[in-house]
């Protein structure tokens, strides 16, 4: 669509190209001249040094080897010990002391998964955030710089930080909130206790057999009541009435009714305290619950979600991100359409893993929760204490009881297994985002 | 800077089409300097871009021309070294200036990258990126313009009948033009293109060289190239860059058929560079 003949018609003088005619003068070095004809057979050096090449090949397949036996055995071991505990009954029982053949671990399967429920929820927000803070926000000013830097560095260096740190830490920013909202005690007012909990003194009724009333707590710091006259209670669904109150020593004859006994007590009948809570019962601090130990998990994840989000973030190619700037994106615009979604497969990978590693995880919930195991449900408020797959196992593996040794494996086949399907989980949605 | 020169005042080529009327100047740069830290790219540098024409920035590698076309759509922002000093006004407005909206202003100022770089997403998605930022269009009006920006940048044929398939599964040269499709679906007043032909074979490139021509028809389009028979048979104005300074600049035809100065007739000859 031009005329280019005039280009064409240019010619080039060859004695202006560059000078090579010194450079192909200069001879073969005498070191690296073969002086033999050309052969392609071996001789001795070349022999050697495929042999040595073998060599190190058969001591790669070796080495990979002994971690896959071990593996192996491990899987075998656990599998032969457990196989005979791998009973429905595993998956639906509580942990029991007096029936060692009849425990199960559903109150710690649930409590794990409430445990990385609060864990997924706190650490991957805050992790991805960090990570397209560090990541897409480069800061411009020097300070900001250097600042950004050492953020960066410090991560790197908290990933590496023990768990058992991370427990202790837990301990006293969740667990006890270094005292600033006052202590946890056992069926007392404590901490400040926000939102889902009714606190009454139980007094038992004439009734027997366990039937008690309810009486409203008007004052927290008593914690025991002594009922000298009748007062208004509420019974165990809530229904409100009046408890009267019969004194031996008036002459009066005992009431035999069953009705009138339910709602009759002993003058001078003392009471405790009892607390009836809703789900979402929440104070401060959160003292020794599953909020708590999630929250911990989550402390110990973070650095990794946040490796994990930022390698992900930055094998973004940097064209995609021109591109939406060159269109007139914001920054926002640019993180929330392009780089987030290509970033994704990475970060979601990184996150599951992540997860994976908090669910196994042992010692910071030792920490925070203690190593008790006497729970038969799952967490009934936000409150509540959880019983976890792992410290289930470290208590059964420390039993002398042949049986709990055995659960200990079973235990710990489940474990892998809800790995394993995690593990699945993310190369699929690696895949899948890919793909897509 | 005597070399800084006239472009204003260069024969205008007879083949471009608005020959009846003197061209108008669009992108006026005056007293340039761009720096990365404390390495100057670009040396006091002024050039005037005429409207609707193609003008090829051309120069050995290193010489400051991508970096001049950085300059113009502030894409230089994001690079935290950059600084520049001097003037740069697109339509009489002031582009430099630290109040400058660049978000706003890159909507103006398309930009088409020297790798085909579409969005992982699908191909109607790609083109329909910057509308769904900057307008508020009903889903018919959307496809109305998907499809017009498709038209325009000659690749519409091609993927009219897979708009929803993943863009990468395209050529390379169809992507480049679903790029340029990108670019011009929000009616930009200027087109950059850094080098939009150097990733491709040899008949994308003829593909993507003939839209180049026919789009100046409503854009301002000014192109970085490598490549001399490319500048030669698509640009209307050609400025010639070297070592961070605008050594000479014209009409086309006039720098590669009698070169002022010694060291662009050097060039476009091929002696170095």
């Amino acid at each position: 669509m031009r005329d280019i003949e005039s280009l064409e018609k240019l010619s080039i003088d060859p004695t202006e190209q560059v000078k090579t005619d010194d450079d192909m003068a200069l001879p073969i070095p005498a070191a690296v001249k073969n002086g033999a004809a050309f052969s392609v057979e071996s001789n001795r050096n070349s022999r050697r040094r495929v042999l040595v090449s073998k060599a190190f090949y058969y001591l790669c397949f070796g080495v990979s080897l002994i971690s896959i036996v071990i593996l192996v055995v491990l899987l075998a071991s656990i599998l032969v010990q457990g196989h005979t505990r791998l009973t429905p009954s595993l998956l639906t029982n509580a942990h029991s002391t007096s029936e060692p053949a009849e425990s199960g671990m559903l109150p710690a399967i649930l409590g794990s998964l409430a445990i990385c429920a609060v864990c997924a929820l706190s650490a991957l927000p805050i992790g991805i955030g960090t990570a397209i803070f560090l990541e897409e926000f480069q800061p411009t000013t020097p300070w900001l710089r250097r600042l950004h830097g050492f953020l960066s560095l410090n991560i790197a260096n908290l990933a590496g930080v023990p768990s058992i740190v991370y427990g202790l830490l837990g301990l006293s920013l969740f667990v006890f909130m270094f005292n600033a909202f006052g202590q946890i005690r056992v069926n007392e007012t404590s901490g400040i206790e926000l939102v889902g909990v009714e606190r009454y003194y139980q007094v038992l009724t004439m009734a027997g057999g366990g039937n008690s009333a309810l009486i409203r707590q008007t004052d927290p710091a008593q914690p025991t009541i002594v009922v000298t006259e009748s007062i208004e209670a509420v019974d165990r669904q809530g229904e409100g009435f009046t408890l009267e109150v019969w004194d031996p020593k008036s002459g009066r004859a005992k009431p035999t009714d069953p009705e009138v006994l339910r709602r009759t007590v002993r003058k001078g009948q003392s009471g405790g305290a009892y607390a009836k809570t809703s789900w979402y019962y929440f104070r401060l601090p959160f003292g020794r619950s599953f909020l708590a130990a999630g929250l911990t998990l989550a402390l110990v994840i973070l650095p990794i979600v946040i490796i994990a989000s930022q390698e992900a973030l930055r094998s973004v190619p940097p064209s995609l991100r021109e591109a939406a700037y060159g269109l007139g994106a914001t920054k926002w615009q640019t993180v929330r359409s392009v780089s987030l979604p290509a970033a994704m497969p990475g970060i979601m990978t990184g996150a599951i893993l992540a997860m994976g590693r908090a669910i196994g995880e042992a010692a910071p919930i030792l920490v925070v929760l203690g190593a008790t195991v006497a729970k038969n449900s799952g967490p009934q408020n936000l409150m509540d204490t959880v019983v976890t797959m792992p410290v289930l196992i470290f208590h059964w593996a420390g039993d002398p009881k042949v049986t709990y040794q055995q659960l200990a494996a079973a235990a710990i086949i489940v474990l892998l297994l809800v790995l394993l399907v995690m593990n699945a989980l993310a190369i699929y949605l690696r895949h899948r985002f890919r793909t897509e | 800077m005597p070399q800084s020169a006239s472009v204003t005042n260069a024969p205008f080529h007879g083949e471009s089409p608005s020959s009846e009327s003197a061209p108008e100047v669009c992108v006026k740069i005056a007293n340039f300097n761009a720096w990365y830290d404390s390495f100057q790219a670009i040396h006091d540098l002024s050039l005037d871009i005429l409207r609707n024409q193609v003008t090829a920035f051309i120069g050995p590698s290193g010489c400051g021309k991508s970096t001049l076309l950085r300059w113009v759509n502030r894409m230089n922002d994001i690079v935290p070294t950059a600084q520049c000093t001097g003037s740069l006004r697109i339509n009489d407005v002031e582009v430099l200036s630290p109040s400058t909206d660049v978000v706003h202003l890159r909507r103006q100022v398309g930009m088409v990258f020297q790798k085909p770089n579409p969005f992982p997403k699908s191909i109607y998605e790609n083109v329909a990126f910057a509308p769904r930022l900057h307008l508020k269009l009903r889903r018919g009006e959307l496809d109305e313009l998907v499809e017009w920006a498709l038209r325009k940048a000659a690749v519409w044929d091609e993927v009219k009948d897979r708009l929803n398939a993943p863009a990468f599964g395209l050529s390379g040269g169809q992507q480049q033009r679903l790029c340029i499709a990108r670019a011009i679906a929000i009616g930009p007043e200027l087109l950059l293109m850094d080098e939009p032909c150097s990733a491709l074979d040899p008949a994308s490139t003829l593909a993507i060289e003939d839209l180049i021509y026919e789009l100046r028809e409503q854009y301002t389009i000014v192109m970085v190239t490598h490549n001399m028979q490319q500048a030669s048979r698509c640009s209307d104005q050609t400025a010639f860059f070297f070592e961070g300074r605008l050594i000479e600049s014209g009409a086309t035809d006039d720098v590669f058929t009698k070169p002022q100065q010694k060291r662009t007739d050097d060039y476009v000859r091929g002696r170095f560079g």
